[in-house]
């Protein structure tokens, strides 16, 4: 391994105690080189473990996509953190880990004596980040969510979709994926920070404020007009996706395009072979192709149908306006961008087999940044944290076994 | 109490668009003294969409706790005092249209002549060594070429329109935020700097990476999820009282259902044996939604959110700006700032998303009108004098604020 560059985190160790609103923040530090060790309660792990779809469509602990995926490049480890040797292995691992990362309802880690004025008396240089659906503080605090009910709070799905339909939830988890990234840089900021003052800190994360700010927040200085006497009220919010970045058929499916500057719907104009009707000077600006979309949408249609997707990028790009095929997921999974970048890394997992897992979306030079391994099987590093480590014996650990704590 | 993370650190942005001037707000707002390069012949693009290039909101919002270096690139008086401004930095970031930098003579290899261990991160829509990698690049189109777009639409619609929700950008500049602050901690512990080829397309399709999974594992290509939840109902947007208003409801469990029906006072269709369980509930899902909105339509969408979250039921209203503006929560937590902007006025604008219990962080700062801080960099980083500075500024070199 000496050869390989190692990964810019791999002096830190990370436990990680998170469900689905915090795997992706923890997986961002393994891929960064981080021992992230996964901190799973003895009967049936994570509750991402439990998270549909499942491999081969078969519900099992070591078969959800989502865990597959989000705690992926992590070593784990059972432990029930309710009884008294529970939270007292989970201490003793506290003096060894430099990031902690926990997802629980506010409250229940000071139940257990194991929020961080606790832990901190344990490691003062420790590093505790809590990411909730709403934070530590405020009426909403004790609130549930999920990623839907997060899009929904976030302005960000009254924007989507077709106008006179219902607003569309954003696919995936982006609100815990923007938790996730927003806790990840409140923890490297503090780990900065401790090398100069030699102590750890309290990270406290809100998905609900993340999602408006990781996904769409320019929203709120437009409306806030009522601040400012005079200030004339902004256009209704309504959902004018397809008016703005308009999607339209063309041989071989659809294409989006992106045109706002008006060098760019020159080049537009270009690529679609300089039809006379699409050379009216008014068609330039944007807020008069925005305020015409439907009468521009069905002129349209005739000259963007007779090019394929591919010959519309590839156009875009030559004459400089954005052109996006519509991409299904065998498209991109095959597209020549992802496989020139590699983007896809090949899996092996005991259980489901080999797979290609979304690796980082960056190339770093100098350190290695990758997904090494799969996720792990539930309590598959007990051996090794817990005999190896810290020195228990076998029947420790065979009659913590038992007695169900790991 | 502690001094901010990034206090004496120095970042040089060549951002347009979103993802560097919101990675720049980010570095700001830990107190980094993050620098934005631009000018009056080549402004951020984000300026250019109205009539006043300093009263653009989205503008002003991602561009806040930075400074305006006002700067021409195309003369080489002005890419001299950039490399002497990038000597005295840590972080440079760009997403200048592709192959821009390289042109202009600071791309990595040029910047790292100037400052070896320099940490360098550029952000492109197709990423590096591609053939896509010079292509001029919007996150609207990369949700489009990453197969989020395909996901992002009802089963009835007849193609994805998605929104007007910019998809990934304010992701990705997460992504790099959190990337620079992964090699600045490599840096103090190696001394050594890096390159970061961050590539949005790809920010866009790890949002959507379990499907990618079902994709690879299951060879099922999943299209146009819509709202529903495959595994759980009620799970969906429901209409509510009032013009274009909606709540959405997320029942996961039965237990959860147990709470449902009880929020809305257990009318006779709770107790139908259709909606019993789980399966039986997605068996009829048609039916459940129907009936679900004959309750949410009597209600505003708020008073819907408030009755079941007061349950223990995952409610949300799909709020506008304005209704998060108002909202309870957001005030008592103060999510949101006030600035004055000279041009644009009192607004509001995203507060720093996370508490830190032992950092010092710098009040937000509003956005910078261009070149505002040109002045300031030129006599205090540079040492210049008054009469360069107004000789460059003459020759066209250096932009000072118009007002």
């Amino acid at each position: 391994m000496a050869e390989q560059p190692e990964g810019a985190l791999s002096v830190y160790r990370v436990l990680d105690l998170a469900d689905i609103k915090g795997a992706y923040c923890t997986r961002l530090l393994a891929d960064q080189g981080a021992e992230v060790i996964k901190v799973e309660r003895p009967e049936g792990g994570s509750p991402t473990r439990s998270i549909p779809p499942f491999a081969g469509d078969e519900p099992h602990v070591e078969r959800s996509l989502q865990f597959l995926y989000r705690d992926a490049n992590k070593f784990g480890i059972t432990l029930d953190l309710e009884p008294p040797d529970g939270r007292h292995l989970l201490k003793k691992l506290v003096e060894t880990a430099d990031v902690l990362v926990e997802t629980y309802p506010p409250g229940y880690m000071e139940s257990l004596g194991l929020h961080y004025e606790a832990l901190k008396e344990v490691n003062p240089g420790l590093v505790m980040a809590s990411i909730t659906d709403f934070g530590q503080t405020g009426p909403y605090r004790d609130w549930k969510g999920s990623s839907m009910v997060h899009c929904a709070l976030s302005t960000t799905m009254i924007s989507s979709g077709y106008s006179d339909g219902a607003p569309i939830n954003l696919p995936g988890m982006p609100s815990y994926d923007a938790a996730s990234l927003i806790a990840a840089t409140s923890i490297m900021a503090a780990l900065y920070q401790r090398a100069t003052t030699g102590s750890g800190q309290y990270c406290d994360i809100s998905v609900h404020e993340c999602s408006r700010l990781g996904l769409y927040p320019w929203m709120v200085p437009i409306y806030s007009y009522g601040l400012n006497p005079g200030s004339p009220p902004p256009p209704p919010e309504g959902r004018l996706g397809a008016a703005i970045y308009p999607v339209y058929p063309c041989k071989d499916g659809f294409v989006r395009i992106v045109a706002i500057t008006p060098p760019q719907w020159k080049a537009l104009v270009r690529v679609l072979g300089e039809p006379e009707v699409l050379r009216l000077p008014a068609w330039q600006e944007f807020m008069y192709r925005i305020a015409n979309a439907a009468d521009l949408y069905a002129l349209m249609l005739e000259f963007t149908t007779k090019y394929t997707m591919a010959e519309l990028f590839e156009a875009g790009d030559r004459e400089g306006v954005p052109i996006a095929p519509i991409y299904s997921l065998d498209d991109f999974a095959n597209s020549s961008n992802a496989k020139a970048r590699g983007f896809f890394v090949e899996m092996d997992h005991p259980v489901v087999g080999k797979f290609a897992c979304p690796g980082p979306p960056y190339k770093w030079t100098g350190t290695s940044c990758s997904v090494r391994r799969p996720a792990p099987c539930l309590g598959e590093h007990n051996e090794r944290v817990y005999c190896q480590e810290m020195g228990l014996t076998k029947d420790d650990m065979a009659a913590l076994r038992l007695a169900g704590i790991i | 109490m502690a001094s901010a993370p990034l206090e004496g650190i120095r970042v040089i942005s060549f951002g347009t668009g979103a993802v560097i001037p919101e990675w720049g707000k980010a570095l700001g707002e830990l107190g980094a003294d993050v620098i934005k390069i631009e000018s009056r012949e080549n402004p951020d693009f984000v300026r250019t969409i109205g009539p006043d290039m300093n009263n653009i909101h989205g503008f002003n919002e991602s561009n806040r706790s930075q400074r305006s270096f006002g700067v021409n690139l195309k003369k080489e008086k002005g890419k001299e005092l950039v490399r002497r401004l990038i000597k005295t930095a840590d972080i440079v970031g760009e997403n200048f249209r592709g192959g821009a930098v390289r042109s202009l003579g600071f791309d990595y290899e040029d910047v790292r002549k100037t400052k070896p261990d320099i940490i360098y991160i550029s952000s492109q829509g197709f990423g590096q060594g591609t053939p896509y990698t010079n292509y001029q690049a919007y996150g609207p189109m990369l949700a489009a070429a990453s197969g989020v777009l395909s996901l992002w639409a009802q089963p009835t619609d007849p193609y994805p329109v998605g929104a007007n929700v910019p998809l990934p950008d304010h992701m990705a500049s997460k992504q790099a935020v959190f990337a620079v602050l992964v090699a600045l901690d490599y840096r103090r512990r190696t001394g050594k700097g890096q390159f970061i080829d961050l590539c949005q397309v790809e920010v866009a399709a790890c949002i959507i990476g379990e499907y990618y999974l079902d994709y690879s594992i299951n060879h099922r290509v999943a299209a146009k999820v819509g709202n529903r939840n495959p595994f759980a109902a009620p799970y969906n947007a429901y209409r509510c009282r009032g013009q274009d208003q909606w709540c959405v409801i997320s029942v996961l469990t039965n237990d959860e259902w147990m709470r449902f029906c009880d929020a809305v006072g257990n009318p006779d269709w709770t107790r139908d044996p259709r909606f019993a369980d789980t399966v039986s509930r997605l068996r009829n899902v048609d039916d459940l939604d129907k009936l679900v909105e004959t309750w949410t339509i009597e209600h505003e969408p708020r008073e819907v959110m408030n009755t079941l979250q007061a349950a223990g039921v995952a409610a949300g209203m799909a709020q506008r700006a304005a209704d998060t503006i108002d909202d309870p929560h957001t005030k008592e937590t103060k999510a949101l700032v006030e600035l004055d902007h000279p041009v644009a006025g009192r607004r509001l604008y995203t507060n720093v998303p996370y508490r830190l219990s032992n950092a010092t962080l710098p009040p937000s700062r509003r956005a910078p009108l261009l070149g505002e801080h040109t002045d300031e960099i030129c006599r205090e980083l540079l040492g210049m004098s008054p009469e360069e500075i107004r000789k460059l500024t003459e020759e066209g070199v250096l932009d000072a604020p118009s007002r």
